[in-house]
This record gives C-alpha cells, structure tokens and sequence, in this order.
C-alpha cells in the first residue's frame, strides 16, 4: 500500500515538474557587470550564459548589466561569468582570455578594463604583458621585418593555406625592397647583394599563385638564402634550423623556425612534425 | 666482517644527522568522500586527500611514522628519493607490507633536495587518495615565494572495475568522453576511409588516456587560490603529477612559464608557452604576476581535454586562460594508421623519434593544426558569428632535448652495459609488457655496484609510457652532452626511441623500474633491477613468498560476462582471463524444445606477441530436435541436432577484427568460425555477426543504455527473431 502511494507521488510529482519546465527552480537572481558594445554582443553573452531550465540571463545594452536568474543548487554567478568569459567577455570576476576577446566580430570588440601592469613600474621599457618578454630582444632588428614576413608564410605553408601565404609573400617583397643597406654590416651587405636577388624572385613566385606546390617549391630555396643571412646575425633568441628528409623524392629541403619544435611546412598536416633540427641559429 | 663495517658507518652517519632529525607521522584511514553528490569510499592520510605536505632541508634525517588505521594493507613508497633499498616503500619487494591496525617507521637521511611526492605501492591505492607532496629545500636557497601544485584525477567508479573494465576493453568510458570514433562520426567528417583501414589494421578506436575522470584537481580542489603573491613577483611553482593515468597540459595565463627543475633536479632555466606533466614526474617553474588586481590562472587539462584543474596566483579580477580545444580524434587514427603495419607493429617511416620533440599527436591539436573541419564548424562561420580560428603554430612546447643540467652530470667511470627494452602492449585485452613480458614472466635484471648501466628504450605501442626509475637518477642522452639532464621519469612517445643510463651507486636490493600509469604497472609493464650479492632484507624474511606476491599483481585474472535476455532464449558468455590464459563458457538457451540448447567451454592461451593467435580446447554440448542440415561445408554429417564432444581449435585474428575460429572434435569433425564483435556505428549502437561452416550464422544490433545495459536485438539461424536486454559485465 506504501508502496502505491509513493508510487502514485512520484507520477504526480513528474508531473508537476513536466509542466513546469520552463521555470527555474530555486532561484536566484543577481545582476552583475559584463564589458560588452552591441546587440550581437548580446547575443553572444546571453548564449554562453543561457542554460535551459537552469540559467536565464538578460543583458543590457545601455548599461552593460548582465541578469541572471539561476537555479542555485545548479550552478553559481562565477561558474556562469566563467563561462561569459570564455565566449569573450570581461566581467569584474574574469577577465577573458586574449584569445577569445580577439576572436570576437569587430563590432563587438569592447574597450576592455585597463590593466594596471606592475613590471612597467619597474622596467619602463615594457608596456603591459601583451607584448611577450622575448620579442625585444628578438633577431637582429635590421632583418626583423623581413623574418617576420618570411615566418608568416612558413606558417600559412604548414596549414597548406596558398592565400595567406601569396599574401604574406608579397609583404615580404614590400620589406626586401624597403631594407636598410646603409646599417648593415660589410659581410651582411655583401650577401644581401648576393642573394637580393634570389630572394625577390622566390618571394615573387609564392606571391603570384595559391597553388601550395609550386610556392613550397620556392620556399625551400627562400629558406636555404635566408639561412644564410640569419647565419651573419646575433640573436638572443634561437632561430632553429630544420630539415625536412623527404621532400623532392628524398633530396630534403631546410626551414627556419623561432622554435625547437617541428612544424613541417613542405606536406601540411599530414606530416606536420616529420622532420628534425639540424642547426641552432644562435 | 665487510658488512659490519659498512653496517658501523651507517650508524655513524645516521648519529651524525641525529640532531637533524625530522619526524612526521601519517594517519591513514578509510574515508568517504562526496565530490560529485555521491559518496566514495577514499583513502585520506591525516584526514586529508591529498596527502599532507611533508617538508625537509637537505641533510635532515627522515623519521616517518605510518600508522596504518584500515583493516587492509597498505605501503608508502618515496617518489625520486635516493635511499637504501628497505625504505624504498615498495611492499613485498623492498618493504615489509604495513598491515592492517600497525604501524611502520620509516627513517633515512635526506641526501638531495628539489621537488618529490610520496604514494601508496599497493595494488590501485594511490588512485583514491593515497598521495602526497615532499618538498627538500636546500640548505641555503635563494629566497623565492614559492607555491606546490599537486595534480591528480579523480573518478568515482570502484578503481578495480576500472581495472576490469580496461581488461575488457569495455567502451563505456569512450562514450563519456565522446571519444568512442564511430562510423556514423567518421563518415560525417569525411573520415569512413580512415576508420576502416584503421580496423583493417586491428585497431580499436585510441584514446590518448584510458579513463574516464569526473574531476581534476590541484591539491584536491578543482580551482585553488594563492592570493597571497604581489604583482611583479617571481613564484616558483612546484608542479607534481600525483595522478593515476592523466598526463597534463599547463599553460600559463600570465605568459611564459620558466621551466627550472624537473623531477627534482635543477635545469637551466628555459621560457615556454606550455609544457606537459607526464603521470608521476615533477617540474618546478618561475611564473610571473604581471598585473595589479588581478589573478592568473595556471590551468593544467587533461591531455584527453575532458577537464581541466586551475591554480590562482595572485589577488583581483580573474584572467583566465584560453582553454584547450578538443581532439581531433580522427587525424590521430589517420596518423596512427600510416604508422601502424597490418603485422601489427610501430614504424617510424625513418624519422628516428626521440625525446619528445616530434609529438606525433600535434596532428590532433587544433590550437595548432587549425580547426577541425566539420559541418558544424562550417555553418558556424556562415553565421558570422565567429571569425575562422585558425591555428597557432608559434607555441612554444618544452620537450626532453631542451632540459639542461647546470652541472656536468657525467657518470664515475665503471663498465658500460646496455641494455634494450621494447615497451610492447595490446590495447584490445590490455595487456602492457617490456619485451613482450610481464614483471612477473622475466627475471630480475642483475646489476653490480659501480657498474654504469645504459638503457635504450623503444616504444612500439600506441601509448605513451612515464617509465620510473626508483631509487637512483638516470641521464636522458639528449644531446646536451655532459650537461645531460637528470631525471628519474621518462615519458616516452609511442615510436620513440631514447636512451637513458645510470650507475648502479646503491649497494644492494631491488628496485623497480616501471611505467607509471598506475593500471598499466598493475598488468605488469616492468622490471625489477636487483643488485648482485645483497644482504638477506630484515623486512623480507620469507623472500620468495615474497617475490610470489609482488608477480600476483600482473598474474591476476579479470572475470567478465555477457549475458543476454531476449525474446528467442538466451545467449551468453562468461570469460575469465589474464595476460596470456582465458577461460570462457558460451551459451544458447532456447526456450522450447525445437531451438534446444547448446554450450560450448573452452580454456585457450595466447601465443604470439599481438595476441591476434591463441589456441584451446574445451568441450560442445547440444541438442536440437528441429534442424535438418545432413552436412556441413566439408561434406561431414552434420551433429548439430546432438552433439556431445570434445574439441581443440585455434583462433586467429583477421584484420578488420573478425576473428576466424578453426576447430576440430574429437570424432573427426571440423568447423570453421567467424565472429565479429562490437561494430560501432554510432556513439551507443553496436553491431555483430557471425558464420561457421555448419551454416548456421546471427546478425545482431546493440543500444549501449549504461555501462552495464544495453537494448539487443539479433536473429540467429537456429533461434530465429529476438529481442531483449543484454547484460554486460
């Protein structure tokens, strides 16, 4: 007979719960600050705050006030503003990841709450943490602009993307013809001269197609020059020399990398850490 | 007379330390523990989980008092610790067993200092709660705030159904994790070709870990807090994964993390973006707290990325880290199947792994490799919602080749002998072995004191392997030349191939050497180092006993049953296996008097090193009254209708999993079977068939409801149409 009763509670109180779904249980509701611009900000927040039957959050545009109506044996404020952050957005609790608020549409990138760095109080040189410690001290700054164009490619190459490397190959042009002759040293000059040349008509062909075969064909000779030149400068930070063993049919081709770490650009994913450091470019 | 006298040094020294002495003592006691709403039974050592924190300064004498508060038994094993052979902690082998409601002293000097742990050596203890943090300081250390970060894994499943369940190779831990690679999955990613051929190779679908965790945690928590560090500071943090069977990924929210130590010894200092913590190693790292009212999260995921475990250094608005992406699994399995043979082993295609410096699973990582292209990723990007993430191939990942000592650590001159070890294992059954054997089917490795022994490891399995040394300090031969790193972990990637070698500087006993995945050491992935001519142990007084205990843990056998309830009778098996033994009854049971019954019990052993052939014998029973087959496929009369025989039959593994079963009973007739289990085509839907040559075949499907119940239905030639549940245990 017990047995029926509770039986009979159970069925009823499905019920009641069925019925009621919509409506969150145990609620609580707080509203809190959220760094936010437009209305697809709003879309976003509340869809990475919104659970169903658990979170209901509202934002306001005009105020940048998030509420929040949640089931508080569910979840909590800081377990949902975790996740607002992940999607992008500040809030006084998380700050989000660098990633994600770059990631964010345009029109959506909110001025975000300054930080206060404390290693600017005592090295003025450095400005905030963005900017990573070992970037100042990079390869000799003369070729910099050049290396920077030639690594962009290297990693368009590792993920077979022909466009961003046509693109980033006709930057390298830009800064190949633009390079300062007058500060380099004789021994770098005299290479420039040398391989000036070489380097305009690699950086060239890569720019002129998307076909990812064809510029890897020039990259290889790109990243034998550059070598070269990287072997005429100080670092403080490595440049590592890597070999790929099995492009061409087995004849191999070289790359340069700022890390130990093989990234194969001559075969894509597919072979994406096949290969070895031959040198490091100190 | 010799031992004597080393005997009066030892006290000389310990008298020496004397006033030094430090003495903690542990209380350990069953517990329950409620992490996720249910109650766990844990192990706690003075009422926590982890562990209390034990600290030192080198020189110290260690006098640690184990009380042991349970009805069972227990051990404690020092993690890194160079001491003699009977404090090693490892029950049975160097150890006297603590019992149940006793106990045990330890005491040794303290002759190193940097990063330990301490843990349970007793059967799967150390995964529910038995560990802990042993810092050494230096006697003068440069004064850094410091912080420890204990990482481990948590589940609420009973450790040895984990156990079990891994010997079954029971997928339910696969479908929590989503990682369970089904056909419906691979053909919406365009990947059907890959899944198959990665059948067709034998292979059931990896994972880069084998259990489903609920939780991580750092020191027992999912987020910790160390409010206490000011902006601009430097904190060593003490890293220790204290796991059972998670590597983790840390990565750092502040920026870069300066690697300084690893497994307790000093490195020369080297920046990365992330770095991973393989199960049982230890590093030390220098992070910074770049901002004013803010805290930075050093966030440590599962290599799997089913969680991640976060320390706050630091006091304000939380930054958080960018979380790991998930896997993708498929470009793994596309990897995994241009290295694998059909014949069932690793090839590098000449690359000449080592060291971690090729991670064969980048392929996998989308934060590197890109997103993976699926349709939802497609229609999310037509939605304008997100910006096309591509990957980032500027991280900086720290590997073995980069870790530096800063003194040179060349060995004492000594003879030179190498040694080689192939790390072998067969996911399907799991069985986990060094050149094919288990610890308890090789002898003890011989080593003389003084002698330099140099160990070159390959890795042909599908796994990575921490490989722990105890008791002494090897070098990893990483081309740092006489700055060679010292460490007493080695995570080595499947294909590697590494070299590591140590001097035998103890004077006696045994010490082990074995992965440290906990289930994987548990099914015998080792081997014993003992040193030639040592002293009888005072704490071993019945060695070969002893020694039967320790090879009992890899000799244990894994009970497992499959049993259907449908609406045509009832089929079933029960199996009873270890390394390279099983036991198994099958049966059919009709419920009426046409479709009769049928049982069939074997015993078969394994032969060669893929597990793909065994052998058995065993016996077939049935009756039937309704079939009129006169002959089977070689023309034999048939003896389906009764049959009582005994038979002897051998089993061979097909690729794409089907295996070919040949049998013959003892009046001379023969039978050819195939069976292929399991097929997984969606996430829960399993499906099965089987032919013999006595024509009689069966087609089934399989809905997976929960670990143990599924929904069934298949139609056998004999029993016709049925439905029902299927219990799998």
């Amino acid at each position: 007979m017990k047995t029926l009763r509770n039986i009979a509670m159970a069925v009823a109180m499905a019920f009641v719960f069925t019925s009621c779904e919509a409506q969150i249980k145990n609620p609580k509701t707080e509203t809190v600050k959220v760094y936010g611009n437009c209305e697809m900000c709003k879309k976003t927040i509340e869809k990475a705050a919104n659970e169903k039957g658990i979170v209901k959050a509202d934002w306001n545009v005009d105020t940048d006030m998030l509420t929040l109506t949640y089931d508080q044996t569910k979840t909590n404020t800081d377990a949902i503003l975790k996740k607002v952050a992940y999607a992008g957005y500040d809030s006084e609790t998380f700050r989000a990841p660098d990633d994600a608020y770059k990631n964010l549409p345009e029109c959506c990138q909110y001025d975000r709450p300054a930080k206060v760095s404390a290693i600017a109080e005592n090295h003025d040189s450095h400005k905030g943490h963005d900017m990573p410690a070992a970037e100042t001290n990079q390869n000799s700054p003369l070729f910099n602009p050049v290396y920077t164009a030639y690594f962009s490619i290297k990693d368009a190459l590792i993920k077979s993307d022909g466009k961003t490397a046509s693109a980033k190959a006709s930057e390298l042009l830009k800064v190949i013809a633009t390079a300062p002759m007058d500060k380099m040293k004789t021994e770098q000059h005299t290479l420039w001269m040398k391989i000036q040349n070489s380097l305009k008509t690699d950086a060239g062909h890569i720019a002129e197609t998307t076909d990812v075969k064809h510029q890897r064909d020039h990259f290889a000779s790109l990243s034998e020059n550059l070598y070269a030149l990287a072997k005429t400068t100080t670092n403080d930070a490595p440049y590592y020399y890597q070999k790929c063993p099995m492009y061409d049919n087995g004849k191999g081709a070289h790359w340069l990398s700022k890390e130990n770490t093989i990234k194969n650009p001559y075969y894509g994913s597919a072979m994406l850490s096949c290969g070895s450091t031959v040198e490091t470019l100190k | 007379m010799k031992h004597c006298y080393q005997l009066l040094l030892l006290f000389a020294v310990l008298s020496g330390y004397a006033q030094n002495s430090k003495e903690y003592d542990l209380y350990v006691t069953d517990t329950v523990v409620n992490y996720t709403g249910k109650k766990v039974k844990a192990i706690a050592i003075n009422g926590s989980i982890p562990a209390p924190t034990l600290h030192f300064t080198e020189g110290d004498t260690a006098v640690i008092r184990v009380h042991n508060k349970m009805h069972h038994e227990t051990s404690i094993h020092w993690h890194g610790l160079l001491l003699p052979n009977e404090q090693d902690g490892v029950p049975y082998l160097t150890t006297a067993p603590i019992k149940g409601m006793s106990t045990h002293t330890y005491k040794f000097p303290i002759k190193q200092s940097g990063t330990y742990w301490y843990h349970s050596h007793t059967m799967l203890q150390e995964q529910i709660g038995m560990y802990g943090a042993f810092i050494i300081h230096k006697k003068q250390e440069p004064e850094l705030p410091e912080y420890t970060m204990l990482l481990s894994d948590w589940t609420d499943a009973n450790p040895h159904e984990i156990e079990r369940s891994l010997h079954k190779a029971n997928d339910w831990y696969a479908i929590k994790k989503g990682a369970t690679q089904n056909y419906a999955e691979a053909i919406g990613k365009g990947h059907f070709l890959t899944k198959f051929t990665n059948e067709w190779k034998r292979m059931h679908a990896m994972d880069v870990s084998d259990v489903y965790y609920e939780h991580f945690f750092v020191n027992g928590k999912q987020e910790d807090h160390a409010p206490q560090f000011k902006p601009g500071e430097k904190v060593r943090v003490r890293i220790i994964n204290g796991s059972a069977s998670t590597y983790f990924w840390l990565n750092y929210a502040g920026g870069k993390i300066t690697v300084v130590a690893s497994d307790g010894m000093d490195v020369q200092p080297v920046a990365v973006d992330r770095f991973i913590v393989g199960v049982s190693e230890t590093y030390d790292v220098i992070v910074t707290i770049p901002d004013k009212d803010t805290a930075f999260e050093l966030v440590a995921t599962a290599e799997d990325r089913t969680g991640q475990a976060s320390l706050w250094l630091g006091n304000g608005v939380k930054q958080l880290q960018q979380p790991l992406p998930k896997l993708k699994y498929f470009e793994g399995m596309k990897m995994m199947n241009d290295m694998m043979t059909v014949g069932g082993n690793m090839k590098d295609m000449g690359m000449n792994m080592s060291l971690q410096q090729m991670d064969m699973n980048t392929v996998m990582y989308p934060e590197i490799t890109g997103k993976e292209k699926d349709k939802k990723t497609a229609s999310m990007a037509m939605e304008g919602h997100h910006h096309q993430e591509t990957g980032n191939t500027d991280i900086v990942t720290l590997n073995y080749a980069m870790l530096k000592s800063p003194v040179k650590t060349n060995l004492p001159d000594g003879p030179v002998r190498t040694l080689h070890f192939e790390l072998t294992g067969n996911m399907n059954r799991y069985v986990w072995t060094l050149n094919n054997k288990t610890i308890s089917e090789s002898d003890k490795v011989l080593i003389k004191k003084g002698e330099n022994i140099r160990i070159v490891v390959t890795n042909n399995s599908m796994m990575r392997h921490p490989m722990h040394l105890h008791g002494h300090f090897f070098r990893i031969l990483n081309g740092q030349g006489d700055y060679a790193p010292l460490k007493n972990v080695l995570d080595i990637m499947p294909m590697e191939t590494d070299t590591i070698e140590f001097h035998a500087s103890e004077e006696y006993g045994n010490w082990y050497f074995h992965c440290h995945i906990l289930y994987h050491m548990m099914a015998g992935m080792g081997r014993i180092f003992t040193y030639e001519n040592s002293p009888p142990n005072p704490q071993i007084p019945d060695p070969e006993m002893a020694l039967k205990m320790v090879y009992n843990d890899d000799r244990r056998y894994y009970f497992s049953a499959e049993v259907g309830l449908e609406s045509n009778g009832s089929d079933g098996e029960m199996r009873l296996e270890n390394t390279r033994n099983f036991f198994d009854v099958e049966w059919r049971l009709g419920f009426n008097k046409n479709t009769g019954y049928e049982t069939e019990a074997h015993f078969g052993r394994y032969l060669d090193k893929n597990q793909y052939l065994s052998v058995y014998t065993g016996f077939d029973f049935r009756y039937h009254n309704s079939l009129e087959r006169e002959e089977n496929l070689f023309g034999q009369a048939s003896t389906q209708n009764q049959r009582a025989v005994a038979c002897i039959g051998l089993i061979y593994q097909l690729p794409w999993l089907i295996n070919a079963d040949v049998r013959l009973d003892h009046e001379g007739k023969a039978r050819l079977q195939f069976v292929r289990k399991d097929i997984p085509v969606t996430e829960r839907v399993r499906l099965w068939g089987s032919w013999n040559t006595d024509f009689e075949y069966s087609v089934g499907s399989r809905y997976i409801l929960t670990k143990y119940w599924s929904l069934s239905a298949h139609y056998d030639s004999d029993m016709g149409m049925g439905g029902g549940i299927v219990l799998t245990y």
